[in-house]
């Protein structure tokens, strides 16, 4: 054990005091953050801005629908009205051609052939994918005719505009779960980042002293099976420094600064101590089983460019799992979004997702340990015949049977 | 007492066979040299011999007893191709691969600086490996295989690569290190080093042992039977009938004699051909020689 104590401390230490790992430690949190937060704000909170012209003959219904598009709860577009006519329309089309317009599409109100009916609404945009646009219409429209019909039934106008105020949700007992849910969010990514990141790194270092022979070295006083041991323990390491670092430092900033993030409430901790303790566990068990994958990868190849085409193996189920995700959102504690979560090669990814957003029973917290325990055993036993054959071939990359064959061997 | 005892050794991957059935010994004190041309099984008889890989069937011995990786700590191995760490600092990489060996760190320390300053690289010391000659970064894989100052040391091409200062700087060494007692083995396909170096030599081809033996007793066992000869004027005693084989160069030849016994002879004929004669040497044949024989000609040298 002290051979494979040996090769970590080496493995930690060369790794650890590169500039690379302090460049990551760094800009991985900030890119994650900066691309989760922004995306998932970006996505909640625009506005649809854009310019469209309305032609209608009921000039009551255009002003009202012109002041909710212009003001109301989810747009802030600009609103020409003009009457309904076939010459203004074949205008309108050309203007929709020319490049350097601004008007994003237009609205035809065709009045109702009998009052109990709706008008139809028929609207020609520019870009069929002008999505937000869309829908935001939709609301407007429907708004003003709720409101239109009210009036109609006799109901006073400051009793139909309380009627139709947004609702405020009070969530300031728990925290903001907007911030909440992106908080699992950002987690979610850096799990996924760093199992990829160290699974590869742990591949890679093998290929190192593959290609640099250094292994041949080492394997004339040490055992292969410690070589594999302290190698993913010293690659496992830094992956866990570097996590300690930025789970300290969240803690930090959640608790000591959470007033000064938009969103946030004062008192409660963005991310927490709980929180933190399941990234690490599920961190410590998700590296474990997909460095050992990465090992054996890593054996098996002679270059870089070979480990990028066997890289699929590592991939397919982290993007699995990244797939689960979006069901997992809607429902967290379905049962679909059980047993996903209890696959252990989804686990580290989507329970410790649902530990953020979810109620997961204790049982399946601990299922989901017991079984990445065992498909780790398993993995490692493949992986370390797989290894210890791999490293002394050069040249050829194995096939299927011959791998078989190396498992045999020993 | 052997340091060294392969008892029938054989060894085949997936298609091919390594090396069949090969005994050698190797006693203390002895500078043994492992002949071959490249692909011969030189490199898989060492790997066997370190636990690298094991041998499909025969026996491997070492200081006397049957393998086990705990004698491994007083073996050396320096491998055919540089196997150090590019971005480790040569020192860091010394202690590392010194404590592999259970050495201290401070001993290793200790000793890797000693070492790195008989073999004149301490400007090396602090740099990266990447940064350093070729030449440089063999002289530290050299130092790695002997910082724990093993009883056996195996090297595979040690002198590959290097200029013939820095060859002889190792040859040196390792004669050094023969003198102290240790076993010296190195595989190599020069043979000019191992007739300087060796006193014994096994020759490997196609995976078989084909010679092997005391460097003395090997070369006595063919007829001094070659003549260098030096000369100006007439060359036409090149056709006495003593003569097998002759290469005539510029002012010289060299002569095989089909009888050893005809050399004075062909002498005193060319003296009495008015040849003038500054140079005539009767020699055995080199290693080389006998090499190409062994093998039937089908060698890189």
């Amino acid at each position: 054990m002290y051979n494979a104590w040996l090769i970590a401390k080496r493995e930690y230490l060369e790794r650890v005091r590169t500039k690379a790992f302090l460049l990551a430690t760094i800009l991985i949190p900030l890119l994650m953050g900066g691309l989760g937060f922004g995306s998932g704000y970006l996505a909640s909170r625009t506005k649809s801005t854009a310019r469209i012209t309305v032609l209608s003959s009921d000039p009551v219904f255009s002003q009202d629908l012109k002041h909710e598009l212009e003001t109301g709860e989810d747009s802030e577009m600009k609103v020409d009205l003009t009457t309904n006519s076939p010459e203004l329309r074949k205008q309108l089309d050309k203007e929709l051609k020319r490049g350097s317009s601004h008007l994003a599409g237009y609205l035809q109100v065709v009045p109702p052939t009998s009052p109990a009916e709706r008008p139809r609404f028929i609207y020609k945009p520019r870009s069929a994918s002008d999505i937000s646009t869309n829908s935001a219409l939709r609301k407007g429209i429907k708004t003003v005719l709720t409101r239109e019909r009210l009036a109609g039934q006799g109901m006073a106008a400051t009793d139909i505009a309380n009627l139709m105020a947004p609702v405020e949700l009070d969530t300031s007992d728990s925290g903001d779960t907007t911030l909440a849910f992106y908080a699992a969010y950002l987690l979610f990514f850096l799990m996924y980042m760093v199992i990829m990141l160290y699974g590869m790194n742990t591949a890679r270092s093998i290929i190192e002293e593959k290609t640099s022979r250094v292994f041949e070295v080492l394997l004339s006083t040490i055992k292969a099976d410690e070589m594999l041991a302290g190698k993913i323990l010293g690659v496992g390491a830094v992956g866990l420094t570097q996590i300690g670092i930025w789970m300290i430092a969240a803690t930090l900033i959640g608790t000591y600064f959470s007033a000064s993030i938009p969103g946030a409430v004062a008192g409660h901790s963005v991310i927490s101590p709980l929180q933190v303790c399941f990234f690490v566990a599920y961190f410590v068990f998700g590296f474990l089983l997909y460095s050992s994958i990465a090992a054996a990868l890593g054996a098996m190849t002679n270059s870089e460019q070979e480990l990028q085409q066997l890289n699929l193996f590592l991939v397919l189920p982290l993007a699995f799992s990244m797939l689960m995700l979006f069901s997992i959102i809607k429902n967290p504690d379905s049962t679909m979004s059980r047993i996903v979560s209890l696959i252990p090669f989804c686990s580290p990814l989507l329970m410790n997702f649902r530990v953020s957003i979810g109620n997961p029973q204790p049982w399946e917290l601990a299922l989901s340990f017991i079984l990445m325990g065992l498909t780790i055993v398993a993995i490692l036993w493949v992986a370390s015949r797989i290894y210890r054959v791999g490293i002394l071939m050069y040249g050829k990359k194995p096939n299927l049977p011959e791998i078989l064959r190396w498992l045999r061997y020993s | 007492m052997p340091i060294v005892e392969l008892q029938h050794v054989r060894k085949a991957y997936d298609t091919k066979v390594a090396v069949e059935d090969l005994s050698l010994r190797i006693e203390p004190g002895t500078m043994f040299g492992l002949l071959g041309p490249n692909g011969s099984g030189k490199t898989s008889s060492i790997r066997m011999m370190i636990g690298i890989t094991v041998p499909d069937s025969g026996t491997v011995s070492l200081f006397d007893k049957p393998f086990t990786r705990d004698s491994l700590k007083r073996v050396g191995y320096l491998p055919e191709e540089r196997g150090l760490y590019k971005k480790m600092k040569v020192m860091d990489q010394l202690i590392f691969l010194g404590q592999l060996h259970g050495l201290d760190p401070a001993v290793a320390g200790r000793r890797a600086l000693q070492w790195c300053e008989r073999l004149q690289i301490t400007d090396a010391i602090e740099r990266k490996t990447e940064e350093l000659s070729k030449g440089m970064q063999q002289k530290i894989q050299f130092i790695a295989a002997l910082l724990h100052e093993p009883d056996l040391i195996i090297m595979d091409e040690p002198f590959s690569g290097l200029d013939p200062v820095n060859a002889a700087l190792m040859q040196d060494t390792l004669i050094d290190l023969r003198n102290q007692g240790k076993a010296v083995l190195f595989s190599t396909h020069r043979m000019d080093q191992v007739e300087k170096m060796c006193d014994h030599i096994a020759l490997i081809h196609n995976s078989r042992l084909v010679l092997s033996g005391a460097m003395r007793e090997v070369k006595s066992r063919y007829p001094a039977n070659r003549v260098v000869v030096h000369f100006t004027g007439d060359s036409g005693f090149l056709r006495h009938p003593s003569i097998a084989e002759a290469k005539p160069y510029a002012g010289m030849a060299e002569i095989i004699l089909s009888d050893p016994a005809q050399a004075q002879a062909l002498l005193a004929h060319a003296v009495g051909n008015g040849t003038h004669i500054t140079r005539f040497e009767v020699m055995e044949p080199t290693l080389e020689e006998i090499f190409i024989q062994t093998v039937g000609g089908k060698i890189d040298v």
